[in-house]
């Protein structure tokens, strides 16, 4: 087949997923009000203790806010949330026949796969760049081209998280399993990637005064969505609490990986 | 040119221990209607399913339009359209967009993609609901707009599973005249697969199917000449005469509150049920020989006792949206 006519079939399977976002009104609300509600609420309150301060004395001064600091992590959980719930619609495909439509197309099996998961990384993209609007109340100056960058990474992590959702969708059948499996994946993972606090609390990655015990430190070295949160800090307020390139390496690496695990499920089924 | 459509050789299928298709042969003639009619659980959708590569087959060969559903399931697919027994419709996208979605993943450029749209919603008499999102669909109009789409890339041959499943008389009636149209106007094969015995009179080919096995494969003319058997209906006077005809005869069976059949494939001994009940009958009609004689003169049962209850059962999960 000439692949013009295969992009035809991956935009088909794209637009529909597109289309259906934005009829959904309820998956929208809850891509804006998530940030607000991590922003203003946690964000704003927290702002005040976010200083330096170890056990009443003032340590160390910090050059970041931290609503500065929270801001990229709330991307994440944005795009954390979409992308896993997208495995939804892969479920509601399976449950209500509309999978037999596509499957009995001469479509090739890991383009419709393909076109799925990139429909749903694009969703969750536009997700996470709906927060990029708060990024002034936040305090984060932004350039054009930092955008750009940005977008294109979320649009990368958004692309292995809903590979990662897809392959939680093969083996949950169920939409209610579904919901909690994702809740007690999605939070855990999130906590646990110096979203809502930095490893080292002087921010410095010199300065060894940690206020952490040593399970907590290991739990966010091996969580990949640390290196991803990480990756974005870098480019949103140029933090990095690891070498740079961690971020972008773990992040391509997810992408490949789940993209091809979903792959091999898929074509198994 | 090929004048078979479909090529079924020694085809078996089997779920666990299960076998839902026993060796199946059949050859559906290019151009024709071809009904396969037996009972739920026959393996009438397990056949569907190998023919349109959904499932492979535990053995044997199955050839869809010149292209053997194993080896080059891709090319199948290009030539076939298929309606399934449940809805596989987006509902949360209007009638144009399904289609659009169809007529792309079938890699068609927009012009003839375009037009053919209008053309087939017209078919289906849905011009009108172009632009409505399927979920204010009725049963009928979302069918009716699933073999809508079956017809849109112009495949050569269209697998209908029981596409009249839950829908009203009228409805099933209006879709019958589509498909009888379509294949004196395109030149389509045409699989249907039914438990409603009547659907198949027009059909040129009737395949019986049973536990998984043919039972049967003619014309519906030369089936009721074979295997038909004519039957005499009467209504007794009273109910004494009623009881006294059962005993007598065993072989009749009670058809509505107080009519009786008979079979009446044996001239003298319908001679001597007539002598002996002349009088104390108030209704004496021949019935010549239905498609439903046939079933039961070749499986030993009646496909009816069994279709009306699942046919109410179905009516109810057309009416829950087609959930089951």
């Amino acid at each position: 087949m000439s692949p013009i006519i295969l992009l035809r079939g991956i935009y088909a399977i794209w637009l529909r997923e597109i289309t259906r976002a934005t009829r959904d009104r309820a998956q929208l609300i809850g891509g804006v009000s998530r940030p607000l509600i991590w922003l203003l609420i946690l964000g704003v309150g927290l702002n005040p203790y976010f200083r330096g301060e170890v056990y009443g004395e003032v340590r160390f001064v910090i050059p970041y806010t931290y609503l500065q600091f929270l801001f990229p992590a709330v991307i994440v959980l944005n795009i954390m949330y979409t992308s896993i719930q997208f495995a939804v619609s892969v479920i509601w495909d399976r449950e209500f026949g509309f999978l037999r439509e596509v499957l009995v197309s001469p479509m090739p099996r890991p383009l419709i796969l393909l076109g799925k998961v990139l429909g749903g990384s694009t969703i969750a993209m536009i997700h996470g760049g709906l927060v990029l609007i708060l990024a002034r109340f936040a305090d984060v100056t932004l350039t054009l081209g930092q955008m750009f960058v940005a977008l294109g990474l979320m649009f990368v992590l958004a692309f292995g998280l809903t590979s990662f959702g897809v392959l939680l969708a093969a083996r949950v059948r169920s939409f209610e399993g579904f919901g909690v499996f994702s809740n007690t994946i999605i939070l855990p993972l999130y906590f646990a990637s110096s979203s809502v606090f930095p490893l080292d609390p002087a921010l410095t990655r010199t300065q060894m005064v940690t206020a952490y015990p040593e399970w907590l430190v290991f739990l966010v070295q091996i969580n990949p969505i640390t290196y991803a949160v990480d990756a974005l800090r870098g480019v949103l307020i140029g933090f990095n609490q690891f070498p740079p390139t961690y971020g972008w390496a773990v992040i391509a690496a997810m992408a490949v990986v789940f993209f091809l695990v979903a792959l091999i499920d898929f074509s198994r089924s | 040119m090929n004048s078979a459509a479909i090529e079924v050789n020694n085809v078996s299928a089997a779920y666990g221990n299960k076998k839902a298709l026993d060796a199946v042969t059949l050859v559906v003639p290019a151009g024709s209607s071809f009904a396969l009619l037996g009972p739920n659980g026959a393996g009438k959708t397990t056949l569907i399913n190998i023919l349109c590569t959904l499932r492979r087959p535990d053995g044997g060969t199955a050839v869809v339009a010149g292209a053997d559903v194993i080896t080059r399931p891709t090319q199948a697919r290009r030539s076939i359209g298929v309606v399934f027994q449940d809805s596989s419709l987006d509902d949360r996208l209007t009638a144009w967009e399904n289609l659009e979605f169809h007529g792309l993943v079938y890699g068609m450029a927009a012009r003839p993609r375009r037009a053919m749209i209008d053309s087939v919603l017209d078919l289906v008499e849905l011009g009108d609901w172009t632009h409505e999102i399927v979920r204010s669909f009725s049963g009928g109009m979302r069918r009716r707009l699933e073999i809508a789409r079956a017809l849109l890339h112009e495949p050569k041959i269209l697998f209908l599973d029981e596409p009249t499943v839950g829908l009203d008389a009228q409805t099933r009636q209006r879709i019958w005249q589509y498909l009888d149209r379509l294949r004196r106007e395109r030149d389509l094969t045409v699989l249907t697969t039914t438990h409603y015995i009547e659907e198949v009179e027009g059909a040129d080919i009737v395949c019986i199917i049973d536990h998984g096995k043919i039972i049967a494969q003619a014309s519906p003319e030369a089936l009721k000449r074979e295997h038909g058997v004519r039957s005499l209906h009467v209504i007794p006077q009273d109910a004494a005469a009623a009881e006294l005809i059962v005993q007598r005869f065993p072989e009749a069976h009670r058809l509505g509150a107080e009519g009786l059949v008979i079979p009446a494939d044996q001239d003298a001994q319908t001679d001597a049920f007539l002598a002996e009940f002349r009088d104390r009958l108030s209704e004496v009609r021949f019935q010549p020989p239905t498609l439903e004689s046939v079933f039961l003169s070749l499986t030993g049962r009646q496909l009816r006792d069994r279709t009306d209850g699942q046919r109410d059962a179905d009516r109810a999960a057309g009416q829950r949206g087609g959930r089951r």
